[in-house]
């Protein structure tokens, strides 16, 4: 009687490797960009984005992405495009045949996801930098950050939904039933879950205290639906993000300025650092393992401090008056 | 992962691999067909590093506790002639990636090149463009005449009439050993009954494994056979492709393929090919077909297919919503069915139905792995999602039939002297090759005479001297 047991009843669900969506926001603060651009032009560093997709697209047949804008002003979708693209998948892309592409020939020698996804991003990007009024930049450094990771989480968790096998109502089930999250996210998850999904942010703004509230909400919504956030500084100094990346189990990376030089630098970052997915994480030593900036901000001024008081009930910050007045 | 493909090209040539890793579409396709998910991982981190990778600091970037997948995808990785040694220097070790592949690699991940690899599709417009549901019946209704056919040849009358397969399928069925024929009748034989049961996207590879070992003695170059299923796999669902570049393997390969449903092609144009949904799912695996998006590999229609169909209760009792004659068919190779109404069948898993199931070669395995791929979507919110009881019970029975288990062996008696019996066995027993003793008869059995009998020569030697 050997071979029986009660362990091995569920040999199929373990086996096959569950897709992945990543998730990718993109900050194009003008200005940044501008100030980055003697050592990394945005359009370089477009290009290893692009091909970090198509890896990440190459990997599995379902693996799916998604690329929002976090501009000054506003967050926006440059993959999927939202309106046109929506359920008509097919008929859309069918359409660009005869319109934007060149000529049959060159479309043989690109596999044809990876052209649908360049050229929409391309050409979204494009219509965003257009739309941006010159003098509306003139306000600071900041982006939409918060609102990005907002739209980021709603589109996994609708994916999530639309791939698990046994429908939508059993997902809601499972969310609730999830245990408390705890440093050891990815072994239970990978269990009961047929997509895994992460979100990939590259930072180039540094002043993003005025939205620490609503940041630190998606940090906490990623948190609980065990998505890591992984964060690739390329410029500025961005507190609150390197606590979301520690507190979802994610990569952060601040590589020098001088590693970066001409766009070849970011996309070995990319493809060793941040191309493994949560399936995968379980085998490799991640990187990044370095001190962690906990600063809060105060809630009247969005100040980053270093001592402040609490309230005891509602758990709000405010800076220590008395620092001010010595000062 | 398709074990079949796996093996066939662990079979072949280096050169086989760096004729083929010429081409970006094949380069994509085996990463992502072939390859565990941790060796994907250091391809990719590989492919644009600008110096070898020193093994010792790949050993550092794998967990230690990992060692097992890392010898795994650091074997698959070298087996396929991806990766390679630095010869020069060989001291310290490092990895590159074969020249070949990665150049092909990086071309499909950027574009470029003129290789035409992802096909080409058709420069005129087609005036009666194939939809995707049509594509998609064809290729269910091809595909469902194969497993038909195979089928219906287990039933004692054949029923002719349903079935249309060109004598080239049958013939391939006949040379995978999948069916037999026996003067006028063809048997399906064990093979076929476990092919019968594999998901769809194994049950074409396999088929077509068979195919390019066929098409090989038929002039056939295997690599170019290989290079359009993968770049098949690559295509697009709903566009029609240019014929024009083929190779004439190739465009003999079209009427072929064509005949199992993996592509379309009008018979009264020969200048474009429909990729069906089995050629756009070639390249994806078995956690693909389950998801959203690719649905209707299975014998079921598109939107059927994607949901599973039956529900196994705790007593035994078996319901399947489907009114397909190939579903019911195979359901029956392991249920006693006593009802069908128009959309269900109902049916009890019986000790003498699984009995019977296995003394046609299938094993309670494939039983229960057919049954939980088909689970009905009700059934999947359990975990596991069949009763295990049931599960259990169909294993159960299956043991029951081979209650034996043969070894093959030697048996070691007439031992004169206890201390030299316990000697003998001892040293046996160290070696791992003593299968069982009775020290009162003072008789044993190994499974290799080999060492033994070195062994006791050696003593034997040792005695002489003294005596």
């Amino acid at each position: 009687m050997e071979g029986i047991d009660a362990t091995d009843r569920n040999i199929i669900i373990s086996n096959a490797t569950p897709p992945s969506i990543l998730t990718i926001i993109l900050d194009t603060n003008p200005i940044a960009w501008s100030a980055l651009s003697p050592t990394l032009p945005l359009t370089k560093a477009l290009s290893s984005l692009l091909v970090f997709i198509n890896a990440h697209l190459a990997i599995n047949h379902a693996n799916q992405v998604c690329v929002i804008a976090s501009h000054t002003d506003r967050s926006t979708w440059l993959y999927p495009t939202p309106k046109p693209t929506k359920g008509h998948r097919h008929s859309s892309t069918n359409k660009s045949n005869g319109v934007s592409k060149p000529t049959a020939e060159e479309d043989a020698n690109k596999y044809r996801p990876f052209l649908a996804i360049e050229q929409q991003v391309l050409s979204n990007l494009r219509a965003l930098i257009d739309d941006t009024d010159p003098d509306t930049l003139e306000e600071g450094e900041s982006t939409q950050i918060a609102g990005a990771l907002t739209i980021a989480l709603t589109y996994i968790n609708q994916q999530t939904l639309q791939a698990s096998p046994s429908g939508p109502d059993s997902n809601y089930i499972r969310v609730a039933e999830q245990p408390p999250p705890s440093t050891s996210t990815t072994a239970g998850q990978s269990q009961t879950s047929s997509l895994v999904s992460r979100i990939l942010v590259l930072s180039v703004s540094s002043d993003l205290s005025s939205q620490y509230i609503s940041v630190m909400n998606a940090i906490f919504a990623s948190q609980r639906l065990q998505i890591p956030i992984d964060v690739l500084k390329l410029a500025g100094d961005t507190v609150f993000l390197q606590q979301a990346s520690d507190a979802t189990g994610g990569i952060y990376l601040a590589p020098e300025t001088e590693a970066l030089k001409g766009g070849a630098g970011l996309l070995q970052y990319l493809m060793m650092g941040y191309l493994p997915d949560v399936t995968s994480r379980r085998w490799l030593v991640m990187p990044g393992d370095q001190e962690v900036d906990f600063r809060a901000a105060c809630f009247c001024h969005r100040d980053v401090v270093d001592l402040g008081f609490v309230c005891s009930v509602c758990l709000s910050s405010t800076f220590l008056r008395s620092q001010g007045l010595t000062r | 992962m398709s074990a079949a493909l796996l093996e066939y090209l662990e079979a072949q040539q280096g050169i086989v691999f760096k004729k083929l890793y010429r081409q970006p579409s094949t380069v994509l396709a085996v990463l992502r067909r072939m390859l565990p998910h941790l060796a994907k991982s250091i391809v990719m981190a590989m492919l644009y590093m600008p110096e070898p990778f020193l093994e010792s600091d790949l050993y550092t970037w794998i967990r230690t506790d990992c060692t097992a997948e890392r010898d795994e995808a650091l074997g698959t990785l070298k087996q396929l002639h991806i990766l390679q040694q630095v010869q020069e220097p060989a001291i310290p070790r490092a990895y590159h990636l074969a020249p070949t592949f990665s150049r092909s690699l990086r071309q499909a991940l950027t574009g470029g090149g003129n290789h035409r690899s992802f096909g080409v599709p058709s420069s005129t417009k087609d005036p009666r463009r194939m939809t995707l549901t049509a594509l998609d019946d064809w290729a269910r209704k091809k595909w469902e005449a194969i497993l038909h056919y195979m089928v219906v040849s287990t039933n004692t009358r054949m029923d002719d009439q349903a079935i249309h397969l060109s004598t080239g399928t049958k013939m391939l069925l006949d040379a995978g050993g999948f069916v037999q024929s026996q003067g006028q009748r063809t048997m399906i034989t064990k093979a076929g009954f476990s092919f019968l049961l594999q998901e769809a996207n194994t049950q074409i590879w396999t088929l077509l494994i068979v195919y390019l070992e066929m098409g090989s003695t038929l002039d056939m170059e295997p690599v170019e056979v290989l290079s359009f299923l993968f770049t098949l796999g690559s295509l697009e669902l709903g566009q029609d492709y240019s014929t024009e570049f083929l190779t004439p393997t190739q465009e003999k390969m079209l009427e072929d393929l064509s005949d199992f449903g993996i592509i379309y092609c009008r018979p009264d144009d020969k200048t474009r090919f429909y990729p069906t949904r089995l050629a756009t799912t070639l390249t994806s695996d078995a956690g693909a077909l389950l998801s959203s998006q690719l649905s209707g590999t299975s014998s079921t229609g598109p939107a059927q297919a994607q949901k599973g169909y039956i529900i196994l209760e705790t007593n035994h009792r078996l319901y399947a919503y489907t009114n397909s004659q190939l579903q019911i068919n195979i359901i029956a190779l392991f249920t006693n069915l006593n009802s069908r109404f128009p959309n269900l069948i109902s049916g009890k898993i019986t000790k003498g139905s699984i009995n019977r199931a296995i003394q046609l070669g299938i094993t309670s395995d494939q039983i229960i792995s057919y049954i939980t791929t088909h689970a009905h979507p009700q059934m999947l919110k359990n975990t596991p999602p069949l009763p295990p009881t049931v599960v259990d019970q169909i294993r159960l029975w299956q043991l029951e039939e081979n209650r034996m288990k043969v070894t093959n062996g030697f048996l070691l008696e007439n031992y004169e002297n206890h201390k030299e019996y316990l000697d003998d066995v001892n040293y046996a027993e160290t070696l791992g090759l003593l299968l069982w003793k009775s020290d009162e008869k003072r008789k044993y059995f190994v499974a290799d005479i080999n060492l033994m009998k070195s062994y006791l020569e050696r003593k034997a030697n040792a005695k002489r001297p003294k005596a």
